[in-house]
């Protein structure tokens, strides 16, 4: 596949549309999610592949189109969403998915769930503990991704949550008490990774071999968690390696929020990473250039793609172009090579509106082009 | 070996408190109501840390958003800023900004406390940030200098200590993961001895306990032991036994022995053979044990039964204690 310079693409989820929402818990459109999806239809045109759904939604009788079709339809939403932006690459905005923990945990046995744990204020999350080895019931996310593969304009890329953070959000009680004598910091981390490479031999990699026979070309293996625990990066490695172990696709590797820099040169070990897809621009302020790690990644010799996070999904402000023209140039400085260059937001943005989050891959879209042309026609 | 128990950070809600505040936020119940609740639930904690015989009851300090804002939200000088990770954990705090030197205002923070922990006069139990960890942790743009900085949230806290104990409190546990994590050094070690000690001078015959976690604390030691507190808590999970300095202390021994990263409920006898260990290096006048760090990490449910624990070490010891 021949790809311009700076390709883009997007990096996970998007906030769910009101009429999807409603439509979901079969309750009757207001006139704000009418308007909502007519507005979003007139822009992006999603609802005249699911006439009879639309009508139903919008006739106030979401009970006859069912849940799971008011799903499809935000899927399709989102795709088009994306796809009408320009991105290269792009999915579905995971429209089916409200979060990246639980959905996957419940697809495995050997974990118990026992209670919420608090987050920050009144906003809680369930946590499970692993209480026996982890088994999975049935590979996920393939019809999801069956769903894309069939409407999808661009090539689709698939979004799944990593060994590494799925073993860091659970308990670990199984794993731990094999563990001989006191569990102090030795066997706590002794029992980390037996319990991340078991999640990734046992439950991610029969998922992503799933996934690759139906058509997944392209896998973000989310890693949020990786920079939690600086110290536990070989164990990120582990994870990824066990989960990706002779298959073949294309894996890239999303960490946002974390000081890359304390991960090197141990994350360089993920042998079938070929992207580094990582957030950028919350960090880069007047007083911070926020791509100088990569001028680390740079003389480590690493040669892999970049996804440059070039829009901050934490803000409203929308970057211009230019400033993400500039980001993308100073980011090629850094590396030594624009063709490793990948656009995109810094993480998923699903905390802003669906209207800011469009301006802002607007920018990257254009923000791209200009690089683009900057590149391949420099100004003498 | 005298050996005492009891909370060193704050307890878990209970599923009907999270489903209430959850319903507060979506407008689905009302205030009252789930005030009325804070008060039973922090009933339930005391009795609960009496039940299991603990040296002094906290109630749980079960309406903190989080460690820092009780006081970032009633002295002056504080504003409350964005969402920060909690050190290494996927929980959050708001991270207070301090806009100008801070200032305290009497009778505010006390307001925060639960009548309930004080149901046993003399053996009421709150954990308070500490002054080095509360520094780091925040957003100084006071224009003070963090070593000036540590110095005066000493001195406020021990006039917040100083009002508690006149109001019935009687033990004070500082909650100081940075001594762990970022261990001090030069003017700022110095610092945090000096605001210990304006602590230590408000105690009137209370009892100050800081806790450290979030790291190995062996390499504090140095700091740890000339702090002029009544005793110096490591988190045995993060700290190796065997790493403890081996010299004889005049403080009491803090041993954090209930971890709350994992709902493995420990092995009391595994966990009194690692106290005596660590006793025996020490030789402290008492052995105070507790969760390594807040059990809040921790659900309810596997947090209440992780805590009966703590007694049955208890018993281990005593039956086995030289």
């Amino acid at each position: 596949m021949t790809r311009p310079l700076f390709p883009t693409q997007e990096i996970g989820s998007l906030a769910k549309p009101r009429w999807q929402l409603l439509g979901q818990r079969s309750e009757p459109l207001d006139e704000a999610a009418k308007a909502e999806l007519a507005s979003w239809d007139a822009q992006v045109g999603f609802a005249a592949e699911a006439p009879e759904v639309r009508d139903a939604l919008l006739g106030g009788r979401p009970r006859d189109a069912g849940p799971d079709a008011v799903r499809d339809l935000g899927a399709l939403f989102g795709l088009r969403y994306l796809e009408t932006v320009g991105l290269d690459r792009v999915y579905d905005g995971e429209a089916r998915r409200i979060e990246m923990y639980e959905y996957p945990i419940r697809q495995m046995r050997g974990f118990r769930f026992g209670g919420h744990v608090r987050s920050f204020d009144n906003k809680y999350y369930l946590k499970a503990a692993v209480t026996d080895e982890v088994r999975l019931d049935r590979p996920y996310h393939v019809d999801e991704f069956d769903f894309v593969r069939r409407h999808a304009r661009a090539e689709p890329k698939l979004p799944i949550t990593g060994p590494y953070t799925l073993a860091d959000w659970s308990y670990n009680e199984y794993y731990l008490a094999r563990q001989p004598g006191w569990k102090g910091r030795v066997a706590r981390r002794a029992a980390q990774k037996e319990f991340v490479v078991d999640i990734a031999r046992r439950a991610i990699r029969p998922t992503l071999s799933a996934l690759i026979e139906h058509g997944c070309r392209v896998i973000q293996i989310d890693e949020p968690a990786a920079g939690t625990h600086p110290d536990e990066a070989a164990i990120v490695v582990d994870g990824f390696n066990a989960a990706t172990e002779g298959l073949d696709a294309e894996f890239t590797m999303h960490i946002c929020f974390s000081n890359y820099a304390d991960l090197l040169p141990t994350l360089l070990e993920a042998k079938r990473c070929t992207q580094w897809a990582w957030e950028f621009a919350n960090r880069d302020t007047a007083g911070h250039d926020g791509y100088a790690v990569l001028k680390t990644l740079a003389e480590y010799g690493d040669h892999r793609e970049v996804g440059l996070g070039a829009v901050d999904v934490h803000r409203d402000p929308v970057e211009t172009p230019e400033v993400v023209a500039e980001r993308i140039g100073r980011a090629a400085r850094y590396l030594g090579d624009p063709r490793r260059i990948w656009v995109n937001p810094d993480c998923g943005l699903r905390t802003r509106s669906l209207s800011v989050a469009r301006a802002k891959l607007v920018s990257v879209v254009q923000g791209a082009a200009l690089a683009r042309a900057e590149f391949e026609n420099p100004r003498r | 070996m005298i050996v005492r128990t009891g909370l060193t950070g704050p307890f878990p809600r209970s599923e009907a408190l999270v489903a209430a505040t959850r319903d507060l936020d979506r407008g689905r119940t009302s205030a009252e109501a789930v005030e009325e609740l804070f008060g039973r639930t922090e009933d339930e904690v005391v009795a609960l840390e009496r039940r299991l015989g603990f040296d002094g009851t906290t109630g749980g300090h079960l309406r903190w958003p989080d460690l820092f804002r009780p006081i970032a939200e009633t002295w002056e000088g504080f504003t409350v800023g964005p969402l920060t990770r909690w050190l290494e954990t996927n929980t959050f705090y708001r991270q207070p900004i301090l806009l100008a030197p801070p200032g305290r205002v009497p009778g505010a923070f006390s307001a925060r406390l639960p009548p309930s922990s004080l149901a046993s006069p003399g053996s009421a139990r709150v954990v308070l940030p500490g002054p080095y960890s509360f520094s780091v942790m925040l957003d100084n743009r006071s224009g003070e200098t963090e070593p000036a900085l540590i110095h005066r949230l000493g001195r406020l806290l021990g006039d917040e200590v100083r009002e508690l104990r006149s109001r019935g409190f009687a033990t004070f546990l500082f909650s100081e993961p940075q001594l762990a994590v970022r261990p001090p050094e030069g003017p700022r070690a110095e610092a945090v001895v000096a605001g210990y000690r304006a602590v230590q001078s408000a105690l009137q015959g209370g009892t100050s306990i800081v806790w450290t976690y979030g790291a190995d604390a062996a390499p504090a030691f140095p700091l740890l032991d000339r702090l002029p507190v009544s005793v110096v808590g490591v988190d045995l999970a993060e700290t190796e036994v065997d790493q403890i300095p081996e010299s004889a202390t005049h403080l009491g021994l803090g041993l954090g022995v209930v971890d709350p990263r994992t709902t493995l409920e420990e092995d009391p006898g595994e966990v009194a053979r690692v106290v005596r260990a660590a006793y025996a290096r020490r030789r402290p006048n008492a052995v105070w044990l507790g969760p390594g760090a807040p059990l809040d990490l921790l659900p309810w449910e596997p947090a209440t039964r992780k805590l009966h624990v703590l007694p049955a070490v208890q018993r281990a010891l005593s039956e086995g204690s030289p």
